[in-house]
């Protein structure tokens, strides 16, 4: 490796390690200082509710800011402008450990699900219950009814169907729970690609295995689909849910190798090849 | 009363109806969230069509123990005897 990316490389791995302390502590500092403070001056629950969602959604941004600044990512949002309508059901592929903070700081106000172990969290519970996010607590039904009534009161939910990490080098896996709530709720869905490269901070690798180049980010908000459209009236539910997951690992399978194809043409593109005169 | 074949023929076309499963799979022996792809939301569905057909509640703390389709057909052939044991009890009472 050449001096300049040993230094490049060390650098972000520094600059990770560091955001991601910054990440843990902020979020420790901030459930003890801010959301607390949010709380006890907001008259309602739901006033609450989207004071707490926008306090995140700016730590959010502070928080890639940070990481932009220092060098250790970058990223990109196509297509923002279709975030800008609520009451819809945000699907998107999930290659990273950051997906979720991404999403969160290009949408001001939105619901997600939030695993069991953060409602244990001593400090990330009392913020997450604020911000009436949906807790995944067990029971399939409960979620579903609650997501969709949330969506139906015109809120919007960010869901990940493959409810993990992808999986690097394996066809795409979805579970059924976002088509269930897109066609218990009967609202849009919002599909958004999430793409890195190089892959980093992914199921398989711990967060110090950091890529040979900075990891960049690409968010491609795609085109609203009615759920209705799976609905045909005699179909059985369980049967349309299974159509509209098709349609995610469809869409996304299809969604993902276009911008990484895309993306390998823009860098081919911008390497001067030699011609002969 | 119906035989436990006669059940799980019906069980097997009520899969069919509901989650569109190869009928070739569905034997009593097919694990129904492994080989079959349901999963609990697909278990709840599952369980109120079969109310419908057998006009019988299965409670669905025994349906978390099952995992075949044998253990279905097992489940609602339970209830048709307990039905049957009620009915016989209820002139003594």
């Amino acid at each position: 490796m050449k001096l300049g990316n040993r230094l490049d490389y060390g650098w972000r791995l520094l600059g990770t390690g560091f955001s991601f302390a910054c990440f843990g502590l902020g979020g420790v500092l901030l459930s003890l200082s801010l959301f607390p403070l949010i709380r006890l001056v907001s008259p309602d629950k739901d006033t609450t509710r989207r004071r707490i969602q926008r306090a995140m959604h700016h730590t959010f941004r502070l928080f890639l800011w940070q990481m932009t600044t220092l060098g250790v990512i970058s990223y990109e949002v196509s297509g923002r402008e279709r975030l800008a309508q609520q009451g819809r059901l945000i699907v998107a592929n999930h290659p990273s450990l950051i997906d979720v903070v991404l999403l969160i700081a290009v949408l001001p106000e939105v619901d997600c699900i939030v695993k069991q172990a953060l409602w244990r969290n001593p400090f990330l519970r009392w913020p997450v219950a604020w911000a009436d996010y949906i807790p995944n607590n067990g029971s399939a039904e409960q979620l579903v009814e609650s997501a969709a009534a949330n969506l139906r009161a015109g809120r919007s939910l960010i869901v990940f169907p493959e409810g993990t990490r992808t999986v690097p080098g394996q066809p795409l896996n979805m579970q059924r729970g976002a088509a269930r709530i897109a066609l218990a709720a009967q609202v849009e869905v919002l599909p958004v690609t999430i793409v890195c490269q190089p892959t980093t901070l992914t199921k398989a690798e711990p967060w110090y295995r950091i890529p040979p180049r900075r990891g960049h980010w690409r968010l491609v908000v795609g085109e609203p689909l009615p759920a209705s459209e799976y609905t045909p009236a005699d179909l059985p539910e369980a049967l349309a849910a299974r159509r509209l997951t098709q349609h995610f690992v469809n869409y996304f399978s299809h969604s993902v190798s276009g911008i990484m194809q895309q993306t390998a043409a823009d860098a081919a593109a911008a390497t001067p090849t030699c011609t002969m005169p | 009363m119906d035989s436990k074949e006669e059940i799980h023929n019906r069980l097997k076309q009520v899969l069919i109806e509901l989650f569109a499963i190869e009928p070739a799979k569905i034997t009593p022996e097919a694990d129904l969230y492994q080989d079959l792809g349901i999963d609990s939301i697909d278990a709840i569905d599952l369980l109120l069509r079969l109310k419908e057909l057998t006009g019988k509640k299965i409670q669905p703390e025994t349906f978390k123990h099952v995992r075949k389709v044998a253990d279905v057909t097992e489940a609602i052939h339970a209830l048709g005897l307990s039905e049957a044991a009620a009915g016989s009890a209820a002139p003594l009472a």
